[in-house]
């Protein structure tokens, strides 16, 4: 809000400001409903900015003449790829604001106009509120999470038994590679970025982030980074087929459907920048008085220490998907070791990102936990400062690990041996998490309901996965599992038994303050074994064909692993199914559901001290902080306090008396 | 969806400042962290190929890269962020012709580097596909280039609203943070400058 409330001083010169109201505006009528902002502006102006884009490369190429002038190509890249985005983002109006700000015309601060959402339509349109960005950020995120999931039922069908069945080896390359970088890029990490975009402001006490516009503009890139990867599957050659991981020069010499993953990665890595400092800036800048630093709950903390995280390494893989654009667009050598370049480069630049975003998807995923776990086990969360320590310690740590991808590329012999010391450290932050939570549920009241199994279960089947983590991290037994199935196990166990548990202890514990409805809680527990066993019954027997030696990316295998390719393909159709409970659930308790009561869970974050949803403006006046955010079972314990709560009004807040700027 | 949220009040309460520094400052400074990482991924090619690589002659048989001409140009960037600070101090002031000049000098001096370094690709014999060499002097360049157009387009938009009667001596936010950005792209050329042409 601050940047309204400074446009709002900075425009006081201007007399014409629009009297205050709240909600959209009165739409346009005739033609001029195609100026205003919205789904009728943006097919044209995404025409627009795609004929601008393929205007600057056939006039640049025909001025220099370069041959062919039509390089349809470069044509998809920069017009389809880079302009028509912006044209789209333009049309919607994402861009209305500071467009006007730039010119220096009345920006109409203080009419919210695009704050909160009064009808479904509201969720379909650029809105500045950080609830209905929220929402659309999970919605959006489990659009693809579906998608990326029929894409590895496709996959699992054509590895059902050995021989090729109805996939070419570049069709399954592609429907590989578009898989993992929709969970990654689409699901895991922006749905982090959407629960927490929803939850944190409220916990922390704000009336929403820091920069509400940048937060819409940030949901919105998404979409489009979305569609592009999947886009690719039309472009002849077919589908991105280098992997999520994009190796060069496979991905440069690659069929030309790598432009979509380079430019793709290039969206959803702006729209997680953006989002990380806004959060960076809201938890610093926002918080409520009394919210010190070791009164956050630790869900503020995990999204601290990841957006720290993103901001600083989601540059890296920006410059390694521009040095393969380059390379294939542009005939430059970053990679060919012909000309000069370094082959192993790429893999360098690629992982200093790469590996600390596997922390960029697991710590807001430990923050979901913590909250969940010592919600559900009515005690206090065991070691407060230590769990939030060793946040911090993950995130310094996971920027010096990342040759452990690397021991077999041929790096240099001497960094193995410092790089797998620093992966083996990781395992004590991880752990002491691991004993905190296991210690925090320790002759605690149990209540074993959706969420809690969730959280459950990740703890259980991420210590699985952290444990052939650290197999992999000793560099002798990574030579031998190396690109086998011992790895796609180990990446499941962390991202799926990991992250996704963790995503749906969110979305379940979440559901009622987001809906106003409580979920059904028997098709919630259903849904929640009925993964758990189709998860495990997938990946475990991964484990044992990858340590025999089947080799992953591969469409083709030794008859030998036949059998046990087909548990897991039926395992997979199972796990794959046990979503549909989760998506009935969701859209029948959304319509349908039970009220939801403010607290359901009776938790003392201040998420839940408001109405089930929150008003509009979240708060009528920002909360007074006077303790930890898990004093569960202390008698008279209190986190925050509202206005005109005279029961401690005489208590003395010792860290709200600090100065109010 | 039966999930609106109720009108509850017209207006947002007044969000606690929990920190005594600027929000729209702290954002645009972690925003810098982020893009001297951008600069960092590119200087990590650079290394690659020259150091890691183990280039024998650096820069290689045939190239040649002007060094004087580009210490103009980076004495021409250096001056545009003393005149990007007097237009700061002006406004402060109160002098809003100081701001007016302070900017327009600014936008110019800068628009200034980017036409030489257009023309120096023009005229510098090689193109970034000749060899590794090529890839990273423009990728550098090139990525310093994009920054400073951006650079470039903020300080346009400040130089506009200041001439459209925005900012007082109390309100100039729309002059500081693009000022800023400004000064980053200044001091990251002396680092690609010394980097490049010197080192």
């Amino acid at each position: 809000m601050l940047d309204s409330l400074r446009a709002v001083t900075e425009a006081a010169v201007h007399p014409s400001i629009q009297p205050t109201r709240s909600g959209p505006k009165p739409p346009r009528t005739g033609w001029r409903r195609l100026l205003a902002p919205g789904w009728l502006r943006a097919p044209w102006m995404t025409a627009l900015f795609f004929a601008i884009g393929t205007g600057i490369v056939v006039g640049i190429r025909s001025l220099a003449g370069w041959d062919p002038v039509w390089d349809s190509l470069l044509i998809a890249t920069v017009g389809g790829l880079i302009a028509a985005p912006l044209g789209f983002l333009a049309g919607i109006g994402a861009f209305d604001y500071w467009t006007k700000y730039a010119l220096g015309s009345p920006t109409e601060p203080d009419d919210h106009s695009g704050h909160g959402a009064y009808s479904w339509r509201d969720y379909f349109r650029v809105n500045t509120d950080h609830k209905v960005i929220g929402i659309q950020y999970v919605v959006t995120t489990v659009v693809f999470f579906l998608a990326g999931g029929l894409l590895a039922m496709v996959f699992r069908a054509e590895l059902a038994k050995p021989g090729m069945q109805f996939l070419d080896g570049q069709s399954y390359n592609g429907t590989i590679s578009v898989h993992a970088s929709l969970m990654i890029f689409l699901f895991v990490i922006p749905a982090f970025a959407g629960l927490a975009n929803y939850v944190l402001p409220l916990m922390i006490g704000a009336p929403d982030m820091a920069f509400p516009r940048l937060n819409a503009l940030s949901y919105w890139l998404l979409p489009i980074a979305g569609v592009m990867m999947l886009g690719s599957f039309l472009w002849p050659g077919g589908a991105f087929g280098a992997g999520w991981t994009g190796y060069a020069p496979l991905s440069v010499v690659g069929t030309d459907g790598n432009v979509f993953f380079n430019m793709g990665v290039q969206w959803a890595g702006a729209s997680s920048i953006m989002t990380a400092l806004n959060f960076l800036v809201t938890i610093i800048t926002m918080r409520a008085p009394g919210m010190t630093f070791w009164r956050m709950p630790l869900l503020v903390w995990a999204n601290f220490s990841t957006s720290l995280l993103v901001v600083l390494a989601t540059p890296f893989i920006a410059g390694s998907q521009f040095f393969v654009l380059f390379d294939r667009l542009m005939d430059t050598n970053f990679f060919d070791f012909n000309e000069g370049g370094y082959v192993l480069g790429y893999q360098h630049i690629f992982w200093f990102y790469s590996h600390p975003a596997v922390y960029i998807m697991m710590l807001p995923g430990f923050g979901i936990a913590s909250e969940v776990i010592s919600v559900m086990s009515r005690k206090p969360i065991f070691g407060y400062r230590l769990m939030a320590l060793s946040l911090i310690a993950i995130l310094i740590l996971g920027f010096s690990v990342w040759a452990h991808h690397m021991f077999v590329s041929g790096m240099a012999p001497w960094l193995r041996v410092p790089m797998m010391i620093t992966t083996l450290l990781i395992a004590v932050p991880t752990g002491i998490k691991v004993f905190s939570w296991l210690a925090t549920t320790w002759e605690g009241r149990i209540h074993l309901n959706t969420p809690m199994l969730w959280a459950l279960g990740f703890v259980s089947m991420f210590v699985i996965g952290g444990l052939s983590g650290i197999f992999l991290g000793a560099v002798p037994i990574d030579i031998h599992a190396s690109d086998t199935y011992f790895i796609v196990a180990h990446i499941h166990y962390v991202l799926l038994g990991g992250s996704l548990f963790t995503i749906f202890a969110g979305f379940y514990y979440w559901f009622p303050k987001m809906t106003g409805r409580m979920y059904n809680e028997r098709l919630g527990k259903i849904h929640f074994w009925c993964t758990f066993l189709g998860f495990n019954a997938t990946f475990f027997p991964m484990h044992i064909i990858g340590l025999q030696g089947m080799p992953r990316r591969v469409a083709d295998y030794d008859p030998q692993f036949g059998t046990w390719n087909l548990v897991i393909s039926i395992a997979s159709f199972f796990l794959g199914a046990s979503f549909l409970i989760f998506i009935y659930n969701m859209i029948v308790s959304w319509r349908h559901g039970e009220p939801a009561p403010s607290n359901p869970w009776r938790a003392m974050t201040i998420e839940w001290q408001v109405s089930s949803p929150p008003p509009v403006f979240n708060f009528d006046q920002v909360p007074q902080v006077v303790g930890g955010p898990y004093e569960y079972g202390v008698p008279g314990a209190r986190h925050a306090v509202f206005n005109g709560d005279s029961e401690h009004a005489s208590e003395p807040a010792t860290d709200s008396q600090r100065p109010q700027h | 969806m039966s999930a609106h949220a109720e009108p509850h009040a017209a207006h947002p309460p007044a969000a606690n400042q929990s920190s005594r520094v600027d929000a729209t400052t702290l954002g645009m400074l972690i925003f810098i962290a982020s893009e001297i990482m951008l600069f960092g991924s590119f200087f990590t090619a650079y290394f690659f190929v020259r150091v890691v690589n183990d280039a024998p002659l650096w820069p290689p048989e045939g190239f040649h890269l002007p060094v004087f001409v580009a210490g103009l140009n980076t004495a021409i960037l250096l001056t545009s962020s003393f005149t990007m600070h007097w237009a700061l101090q002006a406004i402060k002031r109160g002098s809003r012709a100081g701001l007016q000049a302070g900017l327009v000098l600014t936008f110019f001096l800068g628009l200034t580097f980017l036409i030489t370094q257009m023309l120096e690709y023009a005229r510098i014999g090689f193109a970034p596909r000749d060899g590794a060499f090529g890839s990273v002097f423009y990728g550098l360049t090139g990525l310093h280039g994009a920054h400073v157009f951006i650079g470039l387009t903020l300080l346009a938009f400040a130089t506009i609203r200041s001439f459209r009667g925005h900012f007082t001596p109390k309100e100039h936010w729309g002059v500081e943070i693009p000022g800023i950005y400004w000064h980053f792209v200044d001091v990251m050329w002396i680092v690609v400058y010394a980097t490049v042409y010197l080192l």
